[in-house]
């Protein structure tokens, strides 16, 4: 068996009177796409800044590729694109990328090669000669994540990669990562963005407070969270559905998204039950479903309401 | 290493392309040339002769000497020697008020409207002689250099009446006045030199101030910039692939070439512009010959390499600690008291300076020498002005690859943690802290 990507053993990081990150312990096993999930000030951050090697942790163990080196000393198999995002504002694109990529040790002329293959590719090939202040929010964050793989990466670590992105470029840029998945490497990402995680990850870990709270394969988390499920889209009338929805009889727990609801039936409950009671009210529906619980409806039954509350906040500041 | 070389490349080349970096290399140095040249072109372009009527109300009849003491007085433009007073003297005893008014009545016009005009009246009665009560009406009364030649020409000439008076030989007179002329040359390990003492003395202190501002102002360059990367957020993917040891290097050498480049151009520019003055001159239209034969310092190699030496150390210490400043902070503005303590260090390399051109053979200055912080802007003033044993100046050196290796390491150690610490400033305890922290 070959060593993981990146093992986490017992890790604990303390600031100044509070604890960031308690006895973490993950493995990312090469090849594919991993989420690290939780709101923000779960410790995602944190955590990834310790497997950087830009904080040391307290106590525990990181180990990359199965080797005692750190971060720095493999930075060039290494991509980072940090949470808060900057590159030097008065550098032109195609500068900064080189420059990027001459850090990991790549030589001048090949990284000039790579730096505009890149930008063509992201649809920055007109930008390149521009100066990073110039461009909008958007393309200078596809430019930092052109500059994050310039060197070809082996294990790519993304914090909150699609934050502040509109959909256009949350495509192109969630193509590339499921690309670099295809070609066997390796990619982590943090994002307090269920629905995408549940998308892309073919692993998660869910933590909250700096404690984990879920770790594993997303299809088993799901099969183990168990429960019957159903997806509700209102057409209108929805206001007659409260009655129903709040029956303990028939719902276990409701999660209102207000033009649409999860439901997770209560034991013994039969979804036609359900339906049934709703077309009495007269509910207009356009969507009835039974699915699996998604990891929003998770997360919010293993981490409380008022977590899931502050994630939910998060997204729309998002 | 390689990285590191990535690092001082892109501050190199980007602190190049900046317009600022152009402005000052370019437009600086024109701006000091015509700071000194355009005030001379100005005050030869107005020396002309000036027209004095003297009212002579003295009992003597000083007023022929007086005339032919400033009559004597010449000024030099385009290379013609031409008197510098044209004067009438008219005599006026017991009437001297009525002649002085109907003279002024003719003062202080424009040469265009009254090309007979007087440029002044210069009164002349007995209490000149007596006490030196002399007054002057004249349109460029204002002028303090023009009244300052007419004060020394005529204190010139009452002396030597008073010593007349006295019954003193005037050929007596005329030599007991002549001033000395002090000629000095520097001598150097029992060598003259060739330069005249003015001339070293300029050099050392031209050098001096040429190494304060230097590393003061880009020193500070090393400071903003850290800053701008904490700022930029970059601080953080530059810190995940190289040491935070590795950075510091890389900036402080990054800023100190382009600061070494641009002290090479200045160079280069003030050596080519001595070194064909006599056609500069030419273009200004100056005269040639009078500009050639101009004293200049010679600048000897081994100054230049004990210059670049401790520029180059010097600038490692306090770029080092500069980047430990820029690291603490957040704004640019939170910089300033955190700097307060560095740059009093400059400060007092500079007095240092001060002290080895008063005295370069002894006291503060000799011991400033030998201190690290102070050495940089000390030691080439001293070299440059007195010849240093071979042993103090390996002492010196050795003091300061010491005080680079140890402020390194301390400025590293802040660096480090300061880097990744935003929002409020940090205490000097916890300053403190981040250099214990293994």
């Amino acid at each position: 068996m070959t060593a993981p990507a990146v093992l986490l053993e017992g890790v604990t990081k303390r600031f100044s009177g509070h604890v960031a990150v308690r006895d973490l312990s993950l493995e990312v096993p090469v090849g594919g796409i991993f989420g690290l999930l939780g709101p923000n000030g779960a410790g995602k951050s944190t955590t990834i800044r310790m497997i950087m090697e830009i904080y040391l942790a307290d106590e525990g163990r990181i180990e990359l590729f199965g080797t005692p080196h750190g971060a720095r000393t493999l930075s060039d198999r290494l991509g980072y694109l940090p949470e808060e995002r900057g590159l030097y504002k008065k550098m032109k694109v195609v500068d900064q990328l080189v420059f990027l990529g001459e850090t990991k040790g790549i030589a001048h002329g090949e990284a000039r090669k790579r730096a505009n293959e890149w930008l063509d590719r992201l649809g920055l090939g007109e930008w390149k000669q521009k100066k990073i202040e110039d461009l909008s929010k958007g393309m200078q964050q596809k430019a930092q994540f052109a500059g994050t793989l310039l060197h070809d990466p082996d294990l790519v670590i993304l914090d909150e990669p699609f934050s502040g992105l509109d959909p256009v470029n949350s495509q192109v840029m969630k193509d590339v990562v499921v690309e670099l998945a295809r070609r066997g490497k390796t990619v982590l990402f943090s994002t307090h963005i269920m629905e995408q995680a549940e998308r892309m990850c073919d692993r998660i870990v869910i933590i909250a407070r700096g404690r984990k709270i879920v770790d594993g394969a997303v299809g088993d988390i799901k099969r183990e969270a168990g429960g019957k499920h159903v997806a509700l889209t209102f057409s209108h009338d929805k206001d007659r559905a409260a009655r129903v929805l709040a029956d303990r009889a028939i719902v276990a727990k409701l999660d209102d998204y207000g033009a649409s609801a999860e439901v997770e039936l209560a034991d013994g409950a039969q979804a036609e039950a359900l339906l049934a009671a709703l077309v009495r009210e007269g509910v207009g529906l356009t969507r009835f479903e039974v699915v699996e619980p998604s990891l929003q409806s998770i997360f919010i039954a293993k981490v409380g309401a008022d977590a899931a509350t502050a994630a939910r906040s998060e997204e729309v500041a998002a | 290493m390689k990285k590191v070389w990535a690092i001082v490349r892109r501050e190199l080349v980007e602190r190049v392309r900046t317009k600022a970096f152009l402005i000052g290399t370019f437009l600086l140095p024109v701006f000091i040339v015509g700071m000194m040249v355009v005030p001379t072109l100005l005050m030869s372009g107005t020396a002309r002769t000036k027209r004095i009527a003297i009212v002579d109300g003295t009992s003597q009849r000083i007023g022929a000497q007086v005339q032919a003491g400033l009559g004597a007085q010449t000024f030099s433009r385009d290379g013609e020697e031409l008197p510098r007073y044209d004067i009438a003297v008219v005599g006026a005893a017991g009437r001297v008020e009525a002649v002085r008014d109907s003279l002024v009545a003719l003062t202080g016009f424009a040469r265009d409207e009254m090309p007979t005009g007087l440029d002044g009246v210069l009164v002349l009665t007995d209490a000149t002689v007596d006490a030196g009560d002399a007054t002057y009406l004249g349109g460029d009364a204002g002028s303090l250099e023009g009244v300052g030649e007419l004060r020394r020409a005529l204190s010139s000439v009452l002396m030597q009446t008073r010593l007349s008076n006295a019954g003193v030989d005037p050929a007596i007179v005329g030599r007991a006045l002549m001033p000395a002329d002090l000629e000095t040359r520097k001598v150097t390990d029992g060598r003259l030199t060739g330069e005249s003492g003015g001339a070293s003395f300029a050099l050392a202190y031209a050098m001096g101030i040429l190494l304060y501002f230097g590393i003061f102002f880009y020193g500070q360059q090393t400071a903003t910039s850290v800053i701008e990367e904490k700022n930029s957020r970059i601080m953080e993917v530059l810190a995940s692939s190289l040491t935070p040891f590795e950075m510091l290097l890389g900036k402080i050498v990054g800023v100190g070439l382009t600061g070494l480049l641009q002290l090479g151009i200045w160079g280069g520019v003030l050596y080519l512009a001595l070194s064909r003055r006599a056609e500069l001159a030419g273009l200004f239209g100056a005269d040639p010959n009078a500009v050639a034969s101009l004293a200049l310092p010679s600048f000897p190699p081994d100054l230049l390499v004990i210059f670049l030496l401790y520029f180059v150390l010097g600038f490692l210490i306090y770029g080092a600690l500069f980047a430990a400043v820029g690291s603490m902070v957040n704004t640019v503005q939170e910089m300033q008291q955190f700097l307060f303590p560095v740059m009093m260090l400059i400060i007092f390399a500079f007095f240092g300076m001060f002290a080895v051109l008063n005295d370069p053979t002894a006291g503060l200055g000799v011991t400033f020498s030998f201190i690290p912080f102070f050495a940089p802007i000390v030691m080439p003033v001293r070299w440059s002005m007195a010849s240093v044993p071979i042993g103090e100046l390996a002492l010196s050196l050795t003091g300061m690859v010491v005080g680079v290796l140890a402020v390194a390491w301390f400025a590293g150690r802040i660096y480090r943690t300061g880097i990744l610490m935003y929002g409020k400033k940090p205490t000097v305890r916890e300053v403190l802290r981040w250099i214990k922290a293994g």
